[in-house]
């Protein structure tokens, strides 16, 4: 009786390793560049005038483009897209979803700060955590431009297999190996954010109690 | 009396007369007009004349284009070199040739930067009103479908529904698209190579002259095999269409000699080109009726221009006026290809109604499997509440490409392939992902509602309130679906960004399609957020105790 691992290539467990740390490379560089830009606009919105106005403005349009059109966007509207490699177009796609949440989140957070709550402004970092999660999963969008990242890697494998069966196995591997570091995550947020809210509750005793 | 001769249907002198001799007839002539003092300098000579005056002719070829015209270890060799070489030597002057690209072949004849030009540039309807086209053809090519080299032939239902890899502005796309193939494009022919090879592509679709190269590598031809072929297209040398009659004339005339004398043909062998259609040619200019001067004229012997043009629009003038006012006001060109030609026009605004379809679509079904989540999270029976969670958990971690991709693989194992199943896997897909989350957030909502009150009784109620209470969520996730809409386009399903894809691979103007195309979805994902907002506002107003 043949395993589904009998159909796969030998090939295909690195090659997937290897795409899948190329969507941690694309989500990362969108990360970095969303933190900058994104605290440049939270401050802007937080100084009040026209500069928030106009701030605020980016920031809807931001949140508003998406991000699979702007990829198609820079890819061909960019004169031979710029002569960037697939990777950091699909990073430039997700780079105004990554400045929107940041700014978002940044401008909660740099109010918590001012109101006294310096657990509340930190729930900014499991915030980033789970952008961070976010961007790993879109990247997965630089397959329809033939960018070799994980689900490129997985659908091609695909390709040569024949029973329908084998194939929903391979993208169940797919499901896990993202999945997993992802629900990881997500429980070390809720932890963490379950410790800095009972901390939160405990400061708040001891200011109460005097 | 050549007029009676004529009238009584009796083949004429002309007619009669073999292409050899008129042939010699001009070129002598022409040298002729050429010696004659200050003849060299008249404004109005004939190209013909000032090569002969100059002693050499100034050929456009291209630089890399391997068995056809490239240059290696400093020579320029290939199958339209060899051609460039002997006209010349016919002609009896030397050859300076000039690189030229597909993108500029054509002004640098315009231009007088060169006299003629040989770059496998099809003759086609379009570009014939543009350049003279020397007839009869060198050669042909015709547009192959490459795939994997599994020993079985192929045809269009072998690639109905595959993604093929393409080059932008391809005269063939058109027609591809017509038997429902999905195409990834790229700028340059190279590049299909490079994807074929390192597997993002599975098959690829170009000229057959082009792939004629790669087929004489052993690695290539091991895992690549040509499927079929279509579009064939004539290749013409070319001339200015002003100034060059009498050297278009030399030049037909000489085609046909080297077509009937086989030297077109020898030239192809010596080269490891594919020879039938020059063999098939040779048959036609031996035959006593077209082995005329006349030939060359003649519709029986010489194969039509390609058309590859399409059917306007009623208001294509307008938008080419339109075009021009803008370029004249604000300095930049808009190009609006979607709006021009009639197959277009039908696939953008197919494509927008297919995507205020899919936006719709994609909101009600969150919206429903949000309700259904929350419904089973939060529901006491376990098996019911455990299956739920465990299903949420999977659509939380899969990639939402990948979702769709599953989700088009279940609808296409129940029904047959089409646009109308591409957009339900694409709904289905976008609803179950962000249905996922936002139900969730309802359970959790309705958890908190709970803790609040254990009394209450888990009611109706108790769940609308849940609702209200995580509306913040549910329209975060109805607008992310809205804004994933897009991404059905990689699984076929015909919204706006596959239709202007489509569009842009068979016609110029990708800037401004695209951005166009980025506005179209920003302006509707912000109307989308206005309503989701009002919505909103709706809920909570509802949620206010009296």
């Amino acid at each position: 009786m043949s395993t589904p691992s009998d159909h796969l290539s030998a090939a295909f467990l690195p090659a997937f390793l290897a795409g899948m740390s190329v969507n941690f490379a694309i989500a990362s560089i969108a990360l970095g560049i969303g933190l900058a830009l994104g605290a440049l606009f939270a401050i802007a919105r937080l100084r009040g005038g026209w500069l928030a106005l106009a701030a605020g403005s980016v920031i809807a349009l931001m949140r508003a483009a998406p991000t699979f059109v702007i990829m198609f966007f820079l890819l061909n509207a960019l004169p031979q897209g710029a002569g960037l490699p697939g990777a950091l177009i699909v990073a430039g796609a997700l780079v105004p979803y990554a400045t929107a949440y940041v700014s978002d989140n940044g401008t909660k957070a740099i109010d918590q700060w001012h109101a006294g709550s310096a657990l509340g402004a930190l729930l900014f970092l499991p915030n980033i955590a789970r952008a961070f999660f976010v961007l790993v999963m879109s990247s997965s969008a630089g397959a329809a431009i033939g960018v070799h990242e994980g689900i490129a890697v997985l659908l091609h494998e695909a390709e040569h297999l024949h029973a329908t069966g084998d194939k929903l196995i391979l993208f169940a591997i797919g499901v896990a190996c993202f999945g997993i570091p992802l629900q990881a995550t997500l429980a070390a947020t809720r932890f963490l954010q379950d410790h800095l809210g009972a901390r939160s509750m405990r400061d708040r005793g001891k200011i109460a109690k005097p | 009396m050549l007029w009676l001769l004529h009238a009584a249907g009796a083949p004429s002198v002309y007619a009669a007369e073999p292409p050899d001799a008129a042939l010699s007839q001009r070129l002598l002539e022409a040298r002729a007009a050429a010696a004659v003092p200050n003849a060299c300098t008249q404004p109005n000579a004939d190209r013909l004349i000032r090569v002969l005056c100059a002693g050499r002719l100034r050929v456009g070829v291209r630089q890399s284009y391997p068995l056809f015209s490239e240059v290696r270890d400093g020579n320029r060799t290939g199958y339209e070199i060899d051609i460039v070489r002997d006209i010349a030597a016919r002609l009896g002057v030397g050859v300076a040739f000039v690189n030229v690209e597909a993108s500029n072949r054509i002004q640098f004849l315009a231009d007088d930067k060169i006299d003629l030009v040989v770059a496998e540039m099809g003759d086609n309807v379009q570009r014939a009103r543009q350049v003279r086209f020397i007839r009869p053809h060198y050669e042909r090519s015709q547009t192959i479908l490459v795939g994997p080299n599994d020993g079985r032939s192929g045809d269009w239902n072998a690639v109905d529904g595959q993604t093929v890899c393409v080059t932008v502005g391809n005269g063939s796309n058109a027609r591809m698209l017509s038997h429902g193939i999905r195409l990834m494009l790229f700028d340059t022919a190279e590049a299909l190579v490079d994807r074929l090879t390192d597997g993002t592509c599975d098959w690829a679709a170009q000229d057959d002259s082009f792939f004629a190269y790669y087929f004489t590598l052993p690695d290539f031809r091991t895992r690549f095999a040509p499927k079929f072929g279509f579009s064939e297209v004539p290749w013409g040398m070319a001339v200015a269409r002003d100034g060059s009659e009498q050297l278009a004339r030399v030049l037909d005339l000489m085609s046909q000699v080297f077509h009937r004398d086989g030297v077109f043909l020898a030239a192809a062998r010596a080269n490891h080109i594919d020879t039938v259609f020059l063999a098939q040619q040779r048959g036609v200019w031996s035959r006593a009726g077209c082995d005329t001067a006349s030939g060359s004229a003649d519709p029986a012997c010489v194969l039509p221009s390609a058309d590859a043009s399409m059917p306007a629009t009623s208001f294509a003038a307008a938008v080419t006026a339109f075009e021009v006012w803008v370029h004249r006001t604000f300095g930049f060109e808009p190009m609006l290809p979607m709006l021009k030609t009639v197959p277009a026009w039908d696939l953008f605004l197919d494509g927008i109604v297919n995507s205020l379809v899919l936006v719709a679509g994609a909101l009600a079904a969150t919206l429903v499997f949000a309700v259904l989540f929350g419904r089973a999270l939060g529901s006491h029976a376990w098996p019911l509440r455990w299956l739920a969670r465990g299903i949420a958990i999977v659509l939380q971690s899969s990639p939402i490409l990948l979702t769709l991709v599953v989700a088009a693989a279940v609808l296409h194992a129940l029904a047959p392939n089409s646009a109308t199943i591409a957009l339900a896997a694409a709904i289905l897909a976008l609803g179950a992902s962000n249905g996922a989350n936002a139900g969730q957030a309802i359970s959790e909502a309705y958890l908190t509602l709970q803790a609040e009150a254990p009394d209450r009784a888990p009611d109706c109620h108790l769940f609308r309130d849940a609702l209200r209470r995580s509306a913040t969520q549910i329209m975060s996730f109805l607008i992310n679906a809205a804004k994933g809409t897009p991404i059905a386009s990689f699984i076929g399903a015909p919204e706006l960004l596959t239709a202007l894809t489509d569009i842009s691979s068979f016609s110029t103007g990708r800037a401004t399609t695209y951005t166009l195309l980025l506005v179209f979805y920003t302006v509707v994902v912000m109307v989308v957020v206005w309503l989701m907002h009002r919505f909103q506002l709706m809920l909570e107003r509802g949620h206010r105790p009296a």
